[in-house]
C-alpha cells in the first residue's frame, strides 16, 4: 500500500475518533497537543487503526507514537 | 540571592496573585485531573480571567476554549499544565513563546518514573531557562491562594480550604489532599498551600523565602521527603526566623540510618542523615515534628497565639488527674509551674470552695460551672508571674461546656497573654471544642500537648531575642602547607592519610599534636624517643593497617632507648605475623600524653548538609555509648560550647563529684579549627581526633590518635 493511501487512511480514523475535520488533520500535529487526545481516545485510535488496516500493533510501542506522520509510518511497518 | 532565585521570588508573585490563568491541556471529563483543576478554579471563585487551552474543544464549562495558549489575545499571568508528560515540554515551550513566566506543572511522569522522566524534566528547565520562566512542579497537586482578593485553588483537592495565616509547603501531594481534609474538621485556615512535588525548578527554599514576604503567611509549615540543598535550606530558616520572626515547623519523613554502616570512622557511622537533620534543623531554629499531629498542633499555638514572654505556666482544672498529667509533662518540657502572687491567692481563696486548690495547679473541684473557671481564669492570667495558661475540662453533668468556651475565649481575647485549652472526651465537649476552634482558642485533646507546644512557643521567644551568632575566623598560618599534604596523598590514590601526615595536617592547622618521628629502624625509634622525651609511644605505620591495636602495632610507655630498640623490633614482628602482606613504612614515634579525659571530635560530610562536625565522650566504646552531639560547620565559639553541654561527657569535664574542671576552652578551640578546616579542604571526607586528651583547666588538650579520610 502506497504512503499517500496509509496517510488518507489513518486521517480519517482520526477525524471519527477524535470527532474533528479531515482537512484540519495535519502531518506534523502531536495527538495530544494539536489534535487534544485524551488517554481514552489514544486507546480508541489504536483500535481504530487495527481495524482499519486489518493489523494487530504492539499496543505499548503504538501508544508511544505522537505525530500522524510518525502513525503513518509506524502501521507501513504491520502492512 | 541572584539569577534564578531572585527570579523565582518576582515570577511567584504571579503564581499566587495571577489576574488571568491558562489552565492548558483541560478538558471536558469530570474526574480528570484536567476537568478538576479547571473546576476547582472556578468553584474557587477565581477573581480573575480563567482561560482553558484545549485542542479539540471550543468551549469547556461554558467558557470559550483555545486550541493553544499561543491563540489567547489577552496577557496570561499564569499557566498551569496538565497535558500528558510526553507533551508537557511543548506546552511549556509555547507558554515562553507567549511571555508567560510563571507556571505550575501538575502533569505527572517525570523524575518520579525513571530515566527517560529524568529527560523530560531537564527538558522542562532548558526550556524555561531559556524563557526566564520559573515552574513549580511537575508531578504535583497545585497551588493556592485564600486571600480574598484572589481566592485562587488551582490544584485537584478537593475543597479550598478557609482563610487564615498558616503557609503549607508539601513535597507530597496526596498528603496535601489528607492535611486540608484535616485541617477543615479542626476549622484550621491556610494563607498559602502549595504541593511543590518534584521540585525541578523552583524548591521549597524558594517558596519559603515567598512565604517569609508574605503578608497573610505568619506561620510557615513543610512537609519534606529529600532535603536537596541543606545549607540552603538553613539559611532561608534563619532569615526567615530574624528578618519576619515568623516559625518555621518541617515534617521531614524517612527517619532511617541508611548509609552510616558503611562509614569509615565513628564519626561517620554515627552521623546518619537523620541525626544530622535534626542537628541542622535545631541550629537553624527550625522545629521539626514527628507527624502531623504534632506539626498542627503547634502550628495552630503560632497563629493563634502571641509568645510567652517566659516559661512559667498556670493550669486551670476542673480534674485532678489531667491536672497532674499536665503538670508533669509541663516540668518534662522543661516549664515551670507559676508561683502566684499574695493577691492572685486572696483573689483565688476568695472565689473558689474551701476545698479547691488555690495553688498552681489550680484545681477549681469537678461541679465547677462558668462563673468560677471565669473567676479563675481572670485571676491567674493577671498575674505577672504567669506567663500562658492551660485550661482543662472534664465533662461533668453539671459542667456547661459552651458558657466555660467562651469565658475561656473572653479571657484570651481581653489579656495578652497565650491561653490554650484542653476539653477532654468527644461528643460531649464537641460545642464547646468548636466554640474555642471557632474563636482561634488552641484546643488539644491531651493537655500534654499543651505542655509540648507552650514549650515549643517560649523556645522560639528565646530564639528571637538571641543574638544570631558568627562563625569563628581564625587565622591558619600553615594552611598551605596543609592543602600540600591533602594535594600529595590524592595524587598517589590514597583514600586515608597516614598517621605522620595526618598530625602534619592538624599540625598545619594548630591543633595540639605531640612531637613525633617516623622511624624505619629500631635504632632510629630509640633516637627519635630521646628526641620527643620520655615516656613515648610507638605505633606502626602501613598504608595497609588501619586498627594498629588489633595486630599488635601500638606499644605504650616507652621510657627508654633501649625499650624503644627493642619495641621497634616486637611491633614489626607482630604486624608481619598478623598480616604477611602489608607494607610498613616503619613505626611513629611520639611523646606519651598525660592521662586526661578522653573525648572524640570528628567530622564527616553530608550529602545534603556539608561538613558535619561532632563532640562526644571519647574511646573505644564511642559507638556504644553514643554520647553524642553533631553541628553543621561552620561553628561559632558558642555553638561549639552549646555542642560540649549537649553531652552527657560534659559533667564530667565541669568537675562533677569533687574532681578538677577539665580544660573545657581547649575543646571548644579544637572544634572551631576541625570546622575550619572541613570547610576550607572539601576533600577531606570524614575525620576521627579520637582521643583527644582533656588535660585540667588551663593546661589544654592533646590529640593522641587522628584519622583523615580522603576523596569521594
Amino acid at each position: 500500500m502506497e504512503i499517500k493511501e496509509i496517510k488518507a487512511r489513518v486521517i480519517k480514523v482520526i477525524a471519527e475518533v477524535l470527532e474533528t475535520e479531515a482537512s484540519v488533520i495535519g502531518e506534523e500535529d502531536n495527538f495530544i497537543f494539536d489534535l487534544g487526545a485524551d488517554s481514552m481516545q489514544s486507546l480508541q485510535l489504536v483500535a481504530g487503526f487495527e481495524e482499519e488496516f486489518d493489523i494487530e500493533m504492539d499496543e505499548d510501542k503504538a501508544l508511544e507514537v505522537q505525530t500522524v506522520g510518525d502513525a503513518v509510518d509506524f502501521i507501513a511497518q504491520y502492512l | 540571592m541572584g539569577g534564578r532565585s531572585e527570579l523565582h521570588q518576582k515570577n511567584l508573585e504571579k503564581i499566587f496573585n495571577p489576574q488571568s490563568v491558562a489552565i492548558i491541556g483541560a478538558n471536558k471529563k469530570k474526574g480528570t485531573v484536567p476537568f478538576d483543576i479547571l473546576y476547582g478554579i472556578l468553584k474557587g471563585e477565581f477573581n480573575g480571567l480563567i482561560l482553558p487551552v484545549s485542542p479539540g474543544k471550543q468551549h469547556i464549562a461554558g467558557i470559550k476554549a483555545y486550541k493553544y495558549v499561543t491563540d489567547i489575545e489577552d496577557a496570561v499571568d499564569l499557566g498551569v499544565i496538565v497535558f500528558p508528560s510526553t507533551v508537557a515540554h511543548m506546552a511549556l515551550e509555547q507558554c515562553g513563546q507567549k511571555g508567560i513566566k510563571s507556571v505550575v506543572i501538575i502533569s505527572a511522569g517525570f523524575r518520579e518514573v525513571g530515566e527517560k522522566g529524568v529527560q523530560r524534566e531537564q527538558q522542562l528547565l532548558e526550556i524555561a531557562r531559556k524563557y526566564d520562566i520559573s515552574f513549580i512542579g511537575p508531578n504535583c497537586l497545585g497551588v493556592i491562594n485564600t486571600d480574598p482578593q484572589v481566592s485562587l485553588n488551582a490544584s485537584f483537592a478537593r475543597q479550598m480550604p478557609a482563610a487564615g495565616n498558616i503557609g503549607f509547603l508539601s513535597q507530597s501531594g496526596a498528603l496535601c489532599t489528607a492535611v486540608l481534609d484535616y485541617a477543615e474538621a479542626k476549622g484550621i485556615g491556610f494563607s498559602k498551600f502549595v504541593s511543590f512535588g518534584n521540585k525541578a525548578d523552583i524548591s521549597e527554599v524558594g517558596l519559603m523565602y515567598y512565604l517569609m514576604r508574605d503578608e497573610q503567611t505568619k506561620v510557615i509549615l513543610l512537609y519534606l521527603e529529600e532535603v536537596s540543598d541543606g545549607r540552603a535550606l538553613m539559611q532561608a530558616a534563619r532569615d526567615i526566623i530574624r528578618q519576619s520572626g515568623k516559625p518555621v515547623l518541617i515534617i521531614k519523613s524517612g527517619r532511617t540510618r541508611e548509609g552510616a554502616s558503611a562509614a569509615a570512622s565513628h564519626t561517620g557511622s554515627l552521623a546518619s542523615s537523620d541525626e544530622v537533620c535534626d542537628a541542622a534543623f535545631e541550629q537553624a531554629g527550625i522545629i521539626r515534628c514527628e507527624n502531623v499531629e504534632e506539626l498542627f498542633n503547634l502550628a495552630i499555638a503560632f497563629s493563634y497565639m502571641p509568645l510567652p514572654v517566659s516559661n512559667r505556666i498556670a493550669i486551670i482544672t476542673n480534674a485532678g488527674g489531667p491536672g497532674v498529667l499536665a503538670t508533669d509533662a509541663a516540668v518534662r518540657e522543661g516549664l515551670e509551674l507559676a508561683a502566684f502572687s499574695e493577691e492572685t491567692a486572696r483573689k483565688l481563696k476568695k472565689a473558689l470552695p474551701n476545698t479547691a486548690n488555690i495553688h498552681n495547679p489550680v484545681d477549681v473541684i469537678g461541679d465547677a460551672t462558668a462563673d468560677r473557671y471565669e473567676a479563675a481564669m481572670e485571676a491567674v492570667i493577671q498575674d505577672e508571674n504567669v506567663d500562658g495558661v492551660c485550661v482543662i475540662l472534664t465533662p461533668q453533668s453539671m459542667t456547661d461546656i459552651d458558657a466555660i468556651a467562651h469565658q475561656v475565649v473572653q479571657a484570651a481575647q481581653k489579656y495578652k497573654k497565650p491561653v490554650y485549652a484542653s476539653f477532654m472526651g468527644e461528643a460531649g465537649v464537641g460545642s464547646g471544642i468548636r466554640i474555642l476552634q471557632e474563636n482561634k482558642i488552641p484546643h488539644y485533646f491531651l493537655p500534654e500537648s499543651i505542655s509540648r507546644v507552650f514549650s515549643a512557643a517560649y523556645r522560639f521567644g528565646q530564639l528571637l531575642r538571641q543574638k544570631p551568632e558568627q562563625p569563628v575566623e581564625m587565622a591558619i598560618p600553615g594552611r598551605p602547607e596543609a592543602e600540600t599534604i591533602l594535594r600529595q596523598a590524592a595524587a598517589e590514590g590514597k583514600n586515608y592519610l597516614q598517621e605522620s601526615q595526618a598530625v602534619q595536617l592538624l599540625k598545619a592547622y594548630g591543633f595540639p599534636v605531640q612531637k613525633g618521628h617516623l622511624a624505619t629502624s629500631a635504632e632510629e625509634a630509640a633516637q627519635s624517643a630521646e628526641r620527643v622525651g620520655f615516656p613515648v609511644v610507638l605505633k606502626i605505620q602501613s598504608e595497609d593497617i588501619l586498627h594498629k591495636s588489633d595486630v599488635g602495632g601500638v606499644r605504650l610507655g616507652v621510657k627508654t632507648g633501649e625499650e624503644a630498640r627493642l619495641a621497634y623490633g616486637d611491633i614489626v614482628s607482630s604486624v608481619q605475623s598478623h598480616l604477611p602482606e602489608a607494607r610498613i613504612q616503619g613505626v611513629y614515634v611520639t611523646r606519651q600524653i598525660p592521662e586526661g579525659t578522653e573525648v572524640i571530635i570528628g567530622m564527616k560530610r553530608d550529602a545534603s548538609f556539608g561538613p558535619v562536625i561532632l563532640f562526644g565522650l571519647g574511646g573505644i566504646f564511642v559507638e556504644v555509648f553514643r554520647d553524642v552531639s553533631f553541628r553543621v560547620a561552620p561553628l561559632g565559639r558558642q555553638e561549639a560550647l552549646e555542642m560540649i553541654k549537649r553531652s552527657r561527657a560534659y559533667k564530667v569535664l565541669a568537675g562533677a563529684r569533687g574532681r578538677r574542671l577539665k580544660d573545657v576552652d581547649g575543646i571548644v578551640d579544637a572544634l572551631l579549627r576541625l570546622s575550619r578546616m572541613s570547610v576550607a579542604h572539601p576533600e577531606i571526607r570524614e575525620m576521627d581526633i579520637n582521643p583527644l586528651i582533656v588535660l585540667d583547666e588551663g593546661e589544654g588538650c592533646f590529640v593522641a590518635d587522628v584519622k583523615v579520610f580522603i576523596g569521594g
